[in-house]
């Protein structure tokens, strides 16, 4: 029996001190309150001044006291499920669990059979759900890219249809308005079996961007709105570019992230109180050369995490940016900086971290940089799980069984253990020279293409409920017919 | 070369905003030529910047300061280069179309634009055809140049050189445009003059337009 005795259990990450994320916290709190924003929407205007926010024009305040009430009401810990009832597809939120997917909405791919860029079609959408539904490291969906071949206005919706009945872990939604979110949702209800069943087990997340810097656009509260009005989980998520759309600072684009965010935050717990959401931003640098903004720079893991820690000193879970790079091709700057950002997304404990498979700083995705991360994901995982002490694990038994000039092959404690004390890869080659020569000198990007096509080839995602389809066939048709004299 | 045209150049390179006014005014009293300033002071400056920018080796914000200097001086000689009937660069007249909100790029194509010579007029984000139309006919531009970053905002550019058709003045102006989803292709089919994949790249194509018109 031990007494005062502490574990660490994992790898403990810890950047800025309390002191310092108090700081950023007052931060955020002053430019709510002084400063405040711009809000491009009547009726959330509205619902902000009924709810006690100083509204003058289109410039919404709020006052602290608001902030930290809807901080108060929001859920810090809460499941997303997945649609087919598999608890292994479901995620849960809360301290200490990080959790990773792809991004939404690039206007490129990349080709699984030529490995060459092209704009993103519809197929690609199941392609990538189903990849996501196999591999054991990708949490959640959303599709890299943004359909072509379709209506444009009906891009997301024709994506969720298509993702959906491919697999059955959580997807990440996106639209451009009020009309694409409902068919997404009507989707998602179908298959849930109704509005309050949605509301007990919800199935996906709703995501919308406000406008960097200090702008709540028309189209993020709308949609916001929506999400709230029927308790779907939702992201409030700018993108501030370093530089250029925030300050240059760490410090100072994470809050005016923040403050961007928390503007969400608040309409939404006046709408709905107690509706999951999630504190967002991608953080990152304006390459003031290259003129990009940068998915591979080192900042961004390092905003992302300061984001993150103020988040979860706030009680939020965050939306994290990972595994995303600005190379062009599955090379080694992919390699470089997606595991990096990863690996530091893991030990920062972001709650959803998103873009995993984002390549040419998020203008083509690529589900084969997905299918790479998923290794640096793992690898990352099994770092992050750290060191178990306890009698069993210190071994003394076993080293005494053994003694000097002994080996541990046999020992029953090597057995018990082995499997889940060394991570094993899929990818990463650990043969010796003879056999790798003799399985034909793979590279890397030779085996996450095999196993991409693996996965396609053999991987079956459960099945949607008959009802379901139905269900999306009739709102793609009416989808079609409310777009069908816009040009 | 006399002094203060060289004094002018490094004013430019080191991005003197505030300082490049009173060496214009200088040199005026000192009897040089707007169009010498212009040609042999404030351009060679800015091609240095440029070139430097290309290479690497000078950044986003030192370009801006370079810009607004460049801006700043031809504020003092553009009524003088009017008046003794020397061709003017030209005018570039910007905006992000209609439905969309993404502003950096554009303005990063506004500011290398700026800094090649041309007057800029920005319209800023979302703009209708409409506002592109009216604006053409306020302020004369030479080039019309449109940001999208959006595949659902593309069409909106169509639209634009639509409604310049239609209101008559689409021969007036060349139009370019750019942003992450164009490309050259999808510029001949709206019957665009000019793509440019990037903020230099656009100052460059800019230039050449006006050459050719
Ligand atoms: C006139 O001649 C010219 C010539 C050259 C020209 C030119 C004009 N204009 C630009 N250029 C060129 O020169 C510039 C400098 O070299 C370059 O300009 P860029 O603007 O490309 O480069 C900038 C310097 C840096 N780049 C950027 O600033 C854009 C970065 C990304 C991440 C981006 C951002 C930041 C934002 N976004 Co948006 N956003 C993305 C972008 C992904 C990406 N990497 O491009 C993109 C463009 N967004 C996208 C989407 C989908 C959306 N965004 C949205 C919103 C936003 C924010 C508001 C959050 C923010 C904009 C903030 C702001 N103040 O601008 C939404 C739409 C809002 C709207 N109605 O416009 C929303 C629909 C998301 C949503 N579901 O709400 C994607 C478009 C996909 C598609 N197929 O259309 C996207 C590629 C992201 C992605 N990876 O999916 C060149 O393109």
């Amino acid at each position: 029996m031990r007494t005062n005795y502490r574990i660490n259990s994992g790898v403990r990450f810890e950047m800025l001190s309390q002191d310092q994320l108090q700081e950023l916290f007052d931060g955020v709190l002053h430019v709510l309150e002084n400063i405040g924003l711009e809000v491009h929407h009547d009726e959330g205007r509205d619902i902000l001044k009924n709810a006690g926010a100083w509204v003058d024009g289109k410039r919404v305040r709020i006052p602290q006291y608001l902030v930290k009430r809807s901080l108060e009401m929001a859920p810090r810990s809460f499941t997303i499920y997945a649609r087919d009832g598999n608890p292994k597809h479901d995620i849960h939120i809360g301290p200490g669990r990080a959790h990773f997917g792809p991004g939404p909405t690039p206007p490129n791919f990349i080709d699984v059979e030529t490995q060459e860029r092209r704009p993103y079609v519809k197929d690609d959408a199941r392609i990538v759900a189903t990849v996501v539904d196999a591999l054991p490291n990708i949490d959640f969906c959303e599709s890299l890219g943004t359909i072509s071949d379709v209506h444009p206005d009906l891009a997301a919706s024709y994506e969720f249809a298509e993702m959906f009945p491919n697999t059955s872990k959580p997807i990440v939604a996106w639209s451009y308005g009020w009309d694409d979110s409902e068919d997404i949702h009507k989707i998602a209800v179908a298959e849930a079996g109704g509005q309050d069943a949605f509301e007990r087990r919800p199935n996906y997340v709703h995501y919308c961007e406000p406008l960097s810097p200090l702008v709540s656009t028309f189209e993020a509260v709308d949609k916001l709105i929506f999400a709230a009005r029927h308790r779907v989980p939702l992201i409030f998520t700018p993108c501030p570019l370093a530089g250029g759309t925030a300050p240059v600072t760490a410090a100072g684009i994470i809050i005016q992230a923040a403050a961007e965010s928390w503007m969400g935050l608040v309409l939404a717990q006046a709408i709905q109180p107690g509706v999951p959401f999630f504190m967002g931003g991608v953080l990152s640098v304006m390459d003031m050369n290259a003129m990009i903004l940068s998915y591979g720079a080192p900042e961004l893991a390092l905003m992302m995490a300061g984001a993150t820690e103020l988040a979860h000193f706030a009680g939020l879970p965050l939306w994290q940016t990972g595994g995303c790079t600005d190379s062009k091709v599955l090379d080694e700057q992919a390699s470089l900086e997606g595991s990096i950002s990863c690996f530091f997304s893991a030990l920062t404990g972001g709650d959803l971290c998103h873009d995993v498979g984002y390549t040419e700083s998020g203008i083509t995705g690529s589900i084969l940089q997905t299918v790479m991360m998923d290794e640096a994901i793992g690898y990352s995982r099994r770092i992050t799980r750290g060191i178990e002490v306890n009698e069993d694990t210190l071994a003394t038994d076993t080293i005494h069984n053994v003694g000097p000039n002994g080996h541990y092959l046999y020992e029953e404690h090597t057995h018990r253990y082995f499997k889940t004390e060394f991570w094993y890869p899929n990818l990463c080659d650990r043969h010796n020279f003879e056999e790798w020569e003799a399985a034909g000198k793979t590279k890397m990007r030779d085996r996450v293409i095999e196993r991409t096509r693996d996965i396609l080839s053999s991987h079956k995602p459960s099945a949607i409920k008959p009802a379901t389809k139905k269900a999306i066939k009739e709102i793609l048709e009416a989808a079609e017919a409310r777009v069908k004299d816009k040009q | 070369m006399s002094e203060v045209l060289t004094s002018i150049s490094n004013a430019i390179i080191q991005g003197k905003k505030d300082d490049i006014g009173e060496l214009t005014q200088k040199a005026l009293d000192e009897g040089q030529s707007a169009q010498d300033i212009l040609y042999k002071g404030l351009m060679p400056g800015m091609d240095h910047v440029s070139d430097k920018f290309k290479a690497g080796d000078m950044f986003v914000p030192e370009v801006m300061r370079s810009a607004r200097s460049m801006a700043n001086s031809m504020k003092i000689l553009k009524p003088l280069l009017i008046e003794t009937g020397v061709a003017m660069i030209g005018k570039v007249l910007l905006g992000t179309v209609k439905g969309d909100l993404h502003d950096i790029g554009k303005n990063l194509v506004g500011m290398m634009c700026e800094g090649a010579g041309f007057e800029v007029k920005d319209l800023g984000i979302s703009v209708e055809p409409e506002a592109f139309v009216e604006a053409v006919k306020e302020f004369e531009p030479d080039i019309v140049g449109m940001s999208a970053l959006l595949t659902t905002t593309m069409r909106s550019m169509g639209d634009t050189i639509k409604a310049l058709e239609e209101a008559g003045v689409r021969d007036r102006v060349k139009v370019m445009i750019g942003g992450a989803p164009v490309n050259q292709s999808f510029a001949d089919k709206i019957g665009a003059d000019a793509y440019a994949p990037d903020a230099a790249a656009a100052s460059d194509v800019a230039k050449k337009l006006v050459k050719k018109s």
